[in-house]
């Protein structure tokens, strides 16, 4: 049997036989060919673009694509070449103008080429990876026009030397370069950086670093910066008209590096002209414009802030320590806010208000406030001298920024408990020689203590203004209780709790018998009405109105200290006394009493009493008598010492003294609250502890917080560990 | 051992009430106890039920020991004597049993080699921080005064430390003349037992050739901060 395999019927293409011209090919490309030289002898008008349109779309469909790719190649090369003759031949100025020339026209052919090969740009370019039309077309022209050994470096120096006489001050044709430029672009990014960028930006910081040396040696500080931001905008607007916009940033940081880096340091230090010149002048404008160029430099705002900080904390330190200014505290203090507003202005007009420059001028007062350890005190009596009489007939809101600015020195102290102290004083003196200008204004700065500081820092303050309204209440109710006042002299007393004033120990001086039986009644009532209480006359802090007459019958009303007035009264039973008989008859301390007597008798114009040898100091057995011969042309003469003043040295030292003592318990407190929460601790840590909890009051001495650890062992609320002698352990 | 105050006043002790009230073994515990107990009885002083200083010189004799010798000082610690110049019955027993010694001879000669014992450093630490608290002899005492401090240094640390410790018995007595020189210390006319070790442990870890590796912040005490700085200033003159 024979296998025979079955034959599946099968249908075959039908396969037509074309026959094809041979020269088909050659025939049409000739004509497309053609095309090409008429497009670029710019006599397109007379073609058929339909025609030459379906010659290309023949051509590809046919599988000539190759034929026609290649044939497209060569041609346009062979015009570029003329085209590229033509160009290297142009003379002087006409260069660019007939390479631009060109170039537009080469665009308009390459235009009309890819219309006419859109077929062959779809279909076969895209399948044989070929550079599509338009694109072959750059490339070309890059390759044989601009890159042609001649143009390429004429190109590049002749775009150079237009910028260079640009800057130089002449007009060039900034549209003629806009349309170079551009066409670089269009040939690829990497042309235009290659070819143009790159030169440009090394050939901008030759001349810049030349110029800016130039300009070093001659100019000033000032001058050089207006140069320097011209030049920048300048840079810029050249961009802006015909570079490409990514190359801004460029040629701005060349311009930065070259004219601000570079010479940062000394510009900033440039004797006569320098940062500092500006900053002692006030010049806004040169410093705004030194912030402005420096920002634009990495580093460049902080070399201006380290110098500015130095300067201040220099100034600062100055007005600090210069013994001459020390004489005088609200002069000192007015001097730190006229430093400080200074410089808020600078900060404000020409930094834009920067946080950074805030804040180091802000760490610069801190620094040098805390140099001088009265500041503190001196303070404390600016605010006393503004409260008694500053800001007298000063609007509200005037008053409240005075105080604001009061509070914004008071922030940078680190010794606020020292403050606090004087400040007590003060206030003390203020409230009771009733020499306040407005309850309102010392109101609102307590408020503002206690924002700052928390309300124990200011309940003794208020305290004192509550014995103040009470003790007029009390006076009220002791005038009306009193049926008979009869000729002795009208009392005013002001009843103060012990804790909340600043105590001082006041022995008991002799009061004159005129005074005595007033004095008992008032104890009298009070101690009726509040059992209980015990009452010391502070004779150290109370003030006097006395009526004289003096020799030739002249009457004068006198206002003195207690202390004065209990030595006045002397007289009224005696011509002549000695310091040491008035001594004893008051009772009142030496020293005190030495100051009373110089106020009464050195003084001219206050001098009711007349002293014998007439030197300013008092010894023992000085001689004083009433001074007949007295004249004033006040009716009402002030003779009262009781008004607030900066310390003598020795009271000062006492005063550090009671705030040393003061704060002893204040760090034991902090050492146990820790030690308690924290069970054990080292010792390190401790001291940062301690300083942090405190450091809103004062900042701890470290040998002085290890005191405090020790005296907590010795008394056993705390015990060294046996192994580590570094680590405490808190002893329930 | 440093001369010990005579009190008017006896100090009463628990450990006393403890004795007496427990009740006396029926049998004696052997004739060591018993020998022990009669040493002490050849030294107490009878209405006090204690041996006093007086009894104390005696045994010191007897022993050839000074009083005022460390070996004494050692003694005293072991018995674990709480209060100067007075040893109670208890204390004498524990002591002499520690020391294994129930004749005078035994105990002559256990006194004399007590120095040894104290080559151990746990030791010498324990027997270091007792030395002062013998020293306290009131009911709230904390704190020694500087002359005995100065004594007691001698006695103890010595032998272990001689410059050290002459060094820091001058500063101690200069500060107390000479107020005025600010690196001197004048604020301690006595001191307390937290202070008194931190002599020994500086001592052991500071090389005084070596100062300027002194580290201030390392929590010494200030007493030793300030006797660091005279000794540098010292060193500078």
């Amino acid at each position: 049997m024979s296998s025979q395999k079955k034959r599946t019927f099968q249908i075959e293409a039908f396969k037509h036989r074309v026959v094809v011209d041979p020269k088909y090919a050659e025939k049409t490309w000739k004509v497309l060919e053609h095309a090409i030289h008429e497009i670029y002898n710019h006599n397109a008008s007379g073609l058929s673009f339909e025609e030459l349109y379906r010659n290309a779309y023949n051509m590809v469909l046919h599988k000539f694509g190759e034929k026609l790719y290649s044939g497209l190649v060569t041609t346009m090369t062979s015009h570029l070449k003329e085209i590229s003759q033509s160009i290297e031949s142009a003379q002087g100025e006409i260069f660019l103008e007939e390479l631009n020339r060109k170039w537009i026209d080469h665009n308009k052919a390459l235009q009309m080429i890819r219309d006419i090969l859109m077929y062959m740009d779809r279909t076969f370019i895209p399948s044989s990876h070929k550079t599509p039309v338009h694109e072959l077309g750059l490339n070309l022209w890059r390759d044989v026009v601009i890159h042609s050994s001649k143009t390429q470096a004429r190109l590049r120096d002749t775009l150079l030397e237009l910028v260079l006489r640009e800057r130089n001050g002449e007009v060039i044709n900034r549209g003629l370069m806009r349309n170079i430029i551009k066409m670089l672009m269009d040939l690829g990014l990497s042309v235009y950086q290659e070819d143009f960028e790159k030169h440009f930006l090394s050939v901008s910081a030759n001349f810049y670093c030349l110029e800016s040396q130039k300009f070093i040696e001659t100019c000033d500080c000032g001058d050089y910066l207006k140069k320097a931001e011209r030049r920048l905008n300048e840079e810029i607007e050249r961009v802006s008209h015909y570079l490409d916009p990514r190359s801004e940033i460029k040629i701005t940081n060349v311009v930065e590096k070259e004219m601000i880096d570079s010479h940062m340091h000394t510009l900033v230090h440039m004797e006569n002209s320098g940062l500092v010149n500006m900053l002692v002048d006030d010049k806004y404008e040169d410093l705004g414009r030194m912030y402005s160029l420096f920002r634009r430099v990495p580093t460049g705002l902080t070399v201006v802030k380290d110098v500015m900080t130095a300067f201040v904390r220099d100034t600062g330190k100055q007005l600090v320590m210069d013994p001459e200014r020390l004489r005088d505290p609200v002069d000192f203090v007015q001097r730190l806010l006229d430093l400080k507003d200074k410089y808020d202005k600078i900060i404000n007009m020409s930094f834009t208000n920067d946080k950074t420059f805030q804040n180091a001028l802000n760490s610069s007062f801190e620094h040098f406030i805390n140099l001088n350890a009265r500041s503190p005190e001196f303070i404390s009596l600016f605010v006393d001298d503004k409260l008694r009489r500053g800001l007298k007939g000063v609007g509200e809101e005037d008053v409240e920024i005075v105080l604001d600015k009061v509070m914004m020195l008071f922030r940078y102290l680190q010794e606020k408990d020292v403050f606090e102290k004087y400040y007590k004083q003060h206030l003390a003196k203020r409230l009771l020689s009733g020499k306040t200008i407005s309850d309102d204004a010392e109101r609102s700065l307590i408020v503002k203590l206690k924002t700052e500081c928390g309300y124990q820092f200011t309940s003794k303050l208020e305290g004192m203004f509550t014995d103040m309204k009470t003790s007029y209440d009390t006076m009220q109710g002791f005038y009306a209780s009193q049926s008979d006042v009869g000729d002795s002299p009208s009392l005013v007393v002001h009843v103060l709790t012990t804790g909340s004033w600043p105590t001082q120990p006041s022995p008991q001086c002799n009061l004159p018998s005129e005074l005595l039986g007033v004095c008992e009644k008032f104890r009298a009532y009070y101690l009726g009405t509040h059992n209980g209480r015990r009452l010391s006359w502070q004779t150290n802090m109370g003030t006097a109105d006395l009526k004289a007459t003096f020799g030739k019958g002249q009457k004068h009303e006198l206002n003195v200290s207690t202390y004065q007035m209990c030595v006045l009264m002397l007289f009224n039973n005696a011509d002549r006394l000695t310091c040491k008989e008035i001594e004893q008859a008051t009772g009142i301390p030496l020293l005190d009493l030495k100051r009373c007597l110089q106020s009464l008798a050195c003084v001219k114009g206050k001098n009711v009493l007349r002293k014998e040898p007439m030197s300013k100091d008092i010894a023992e057995d000085d001689t004083f008598f009433f001074n007949d011969k007295f004249t004033s042309k006040f009716f009402k003469v002030k003779i009262g010492t009781v008004v607030a003043q900066r310390e003598s040295e020795p009271e000062n030292l006492e005063t550090r003294q009671r705030v040393e003592e003061d704060r002893k318990p204040q760090i034991e407190a902090a050492i146990v609250r820790i030690m308690k929460s924290r069970r054990t601790l080292d010792h390190n840590n401790i001291v940062a502890e301690v300083t942090k909890q405190l450091q809103s009051r004062f900042l701890p001495n470290p040998v002085v917080i290890k005191k405090r650890i020790e005296s907590l062992i010795e008394r056993e609320f705390l015990e060294r560990d046996r192994v580590d002698r570094k680590l405490y352990r808190y002893l329930a | 051992m440093p001369r010990p105050k005579r009190k008017a006043a006896v100090p009463t002790r628990s450990s006393d009430a403890d004795s007496s009230a427990r009740p006396e073994p029926k049998k004696p515990r052997g004739n060591q106890f018993n020998r022990i107990d009669q040493l002490f009885e050849s030294y107490v002083n009878k209405t006090l039920g204690l041996i006093d200083p007086e009894g104390i010189e005696a045994l010191c004799n007897d022993v050839n020991v000074n009083h005022t010798d460390v070996r004494m000082l050692i003694f005293a610690w072991k018995m674990k004597a709480e209060k100067q110049g007075y040893f109670s019955k208890d204390e004498w027993r524990r002591g002499l049993k520690c020391l294994g010694a129930d004749t005078r001879p035994k105990l002559k000669k256990a006194i004399e080699g007590l120095d040894k014992e104290l080559k151990v450093p746990e030791c010498f630490e324990d027997f270091y921080s007792y030395a002062f608290q013998y020293c306290l002899t009131e009911e709230k005492q904390r704190s020694v005064d500087i002359e005995t401090i100065c004594e007691l240094l001698n006695i103890v640390l010595k032998s272990e430390f001689p410059n050290q410790v002459n060094l820091l018995v001058e500063y101690l007595k200069v500060g107390k003349q000479l107020f005025k020189l600010i690196y001197v210390q004048n604020d301690y006319r006595a001191l307390n037992m937290d202070q008194w070790r931190s002599f020994y442990r500086f001592f052991k870890e500071v090389d005084f050739h070596d100062l300027e590796n002194y580290d201030s912040s390392q929590a010494w005490t200030v007493i030793i901060d300030n006797f660091v700085e005279w000794l540098k200033e010292k060193e500078k003159n």
